[in-house]
């Protein structure tokens, strides 16, 4: 089905109901409804059409949330674009999805501007808040259109979303996400609202990740409240929890450390959480770990894995893998699968594969792949094939192996894999190793260009504040819980390893910078 | 069998699922059979 009836379907049924907070912003679903589809009507009074791409710059807000449905009312195609791209990534964006109407939050009007005479394809330019020298508005869309616009009818093959990927190996390509694959999820995922409780999320991540879109969607579709943060900052994520009961959110890994270091966290009434979910990049142990033990018992952790290539989740370990409860040895087991990305969703086929495509037994590295009825249509542009096999089956570039009870495991990205002396090393391994050890916070393991070896293994480590450790300690430590040929050759400390702004750890900066560092060591 | 608001409905013969979003007394067939009721989903989800 259109995508818009995951707003249309439970507003015609409940339209009293409460279901948008953004800032002092109370929408109701009828007045959310309509706002929509007046805004579909001035959209289509701009020329928009069915496929006609439309973009979005800015941080989160109601209005964000609007243009996306009034856009696939139309069957027109969204385009949220990441607000901390680069000019030239920018451009590759706006360029390669030939964008015909952007709308633009004011912090990056000039970013835009700079860019327009270059891109002849766009027609109009609508301002999320402010416009200036009588430009429009969305209110003034909202407020101007002639009628309510009814959703188009689609196929379901049309695109609903071009979401462009992170971008940390090289520019971002876009992800083409149909109506299809849309409707595959939330169905997949949530009931429709049906006038029960469903609680309240809060989503604080960016919509133009694949995890705010499909977070967003699948609330509305519940009937569970949607709480906008415009940006995450953890004091105003601590007060909202709070204030508007929230039972279930979203957070990227960085997110929930500045959250346990937070000092608001102690102050705040946080019994409301239910379900706290994380993803967008691997989860150190030792942030997971106090995680579980700062917030109310009651919080329902959830790891998931996914792509924006997959619309979202494929794995999850659920809340009671979380629960650090039993014997020694179920907790140290516990712990350890802690660091998985945990088991398939009902509608994911996974498995590891070697490089010729033959299925691994468990324990065994390869790359992991999977078949699922949600993968994209393809990239957009020249952007390179799908990474879809004959078979159905996509092929992730994500390395891992999976335990005998059918647990995931992340190995690292198929281009990370260090190959020392013949040897294949998975940095994912040293880092859950180097995690173990009291006095660190964060690890991230590399391999260098080496002329005996090939490669070597280098360990870049943030230690935790106040603690101590010497790298002759560090690599005494792996060596005594791995295969020899895998512990660090050399260790390095930084005081936090860079990383993108969904914390996903950069590294080809630590790869750069290891090697300038160290150059002098052998 | 009376439909249930929000509830999903699948055709076991053709596979056909359907989303009930305003409920009555009567019941749902295609494929000259009774479309049967989707369970819930057994899982948590990120969402």
């Amino acid at each position: 089905m259109n995508t818009a009836n995951f707003l249309g379907i439970p507003a015609s049924i409940f339209p009293e109901q409460e279901i948008l907070v953004f800032e002092d912003v109370r929408l109701t679903y009828g007045a959310a409804l309509a706002r929509v589809r007046r805004l579909a009507a001035a959209l289509a009074a701009l020329g928009v059409g069915r496929g006609d791409p439309v973009a979005a710059l800015d941080t989160n807000s109601h209005r964000y949330v609007e243009t996306y449905y009034a856009t696939a009312t139309l069957g027109a195609v969204f385009v949220p674009l990441n607000y901390r791209a680069k000019i030239p990534e920018l451009r590759h964006m706006l360029a390669t999805a030939r964008v015909r109407v952007v709308v633009v939050g004011a912090r990056y009007r000039s970013a835009l501007a700079s860019l327009l005479p270059e891109l002849p394809d766009v027609r109009h330019v609508v301002a999320f808040d402010t416009a200036p020298n009588g430009g429009s508005t969305i209110e003034d869309l909202i407020a101007g259109a002639d009628a309510e616009r009814q959703e188009t009818e689609i196929d379901e093959s049309d695109t609903t979303i071009l979401m462009y990927t992170s971008g940390t190996t090289a520019l971002p390509k876009g992800v083409l996400l149909t109506h299809h694959d849309f409707t595959t999820y939330v169905c997949g995922t949530v009931e429709l609202a049906d006038g029960t409780p469903r609680g309240t999320a809060l989503v604080c991540v960016p919509l133009y990740h694949i995890a705010g879109a499909t977070a967003v969607m699948t609330t509305l579709f519940a009937g569970r409240t949607l709480v906008l943060m415009r940006q995450f900052d953890a004091a105003t994520w601590l007060r909202l929890v709070e204030r508007e009961r929230v039972t279930h959110a979203f957070l990227v890994p960085t997110m929930v450390k500045q959250l346990l270091d937070a000092p608001e966290l102690g102050t705040r009434d946080l019994s409301s959480l239910q379900s706290l979910a994380y993803g967008g990049a691997a989860m150190p142990l030792s942030v997971v770990r106090r995680a579980i033990e700062t917030f109310p018992p009651t919080v329902g952790f959830v790891n998931a894995f996914g792509q924006t290539e997959t619309t979202s989740t494929l794995t999850i370990l659920g809340p009671e893998d979380h629960r650090l409860t039993g014997s020694e040895a179920e907790v140290e087991a516990k712990l350890r699968r802690l660091t998985s990305i945990g088991r398939p969703l009902p509608d994911v086929e996974l498995k590891v594969v070697d490089d010729s495509g033959t299925e691994l037994p468990p324990g065994a590295v390869g790359e992991i792949v999977v078949r699922t009825p949600r993968v994209m249509k393809g990239y957009a542009g020249d952007a390179g094939a799908s990474g879809v096999d004959d078979d159905g089956w996509l092929h992730t570039r994500d390395m891992g192996w999976i335990d005998d009870a059918g647990y995931a495991f992340l190995a690292g990205r198929k281009d990370d894999m260090i190959i020392r002396g013949g040897e294949n090393i998975a940095p994912a391994e040293i880092e859950a190793t180097l995690q173990l050890h009291p006095a660190v916070d964060e690890a991230a393991v590399v391999g260098l260009a080496d002329v005996e070896w090939g490669q070597r293994v280098a360990a870049a480590v943030a230690l935790r504040p106040g603690a101590h450790a010497t790298a002759e300690e560090l690599i005494e430590f792996c060596r005594t819980r791995l295969a020899s040929f895998k512990k660090p050759d050399v260790v390095r400390f930084f005081s936090c390893l860079p990383k993108n702004p969904l914390g996903k750890i950069l590294r080809r900066d630590i790869r750069a910078a290891l090697t300038a560092d160290t150059r002098g060591d052998r | 069998m009376p439909t249930q608001l929000g509830k999903r409905y699948v055709c076991e013969a053709c596979q056909t699922e359907v989303l009930c979003n305003k409920p009555g007394q009567g019941g749902l067939s295609c494929c000259d059979q009774e479309m049967k009721l989707k369970e819930a989903k057994p899982l948590p989800s990120s969402d």
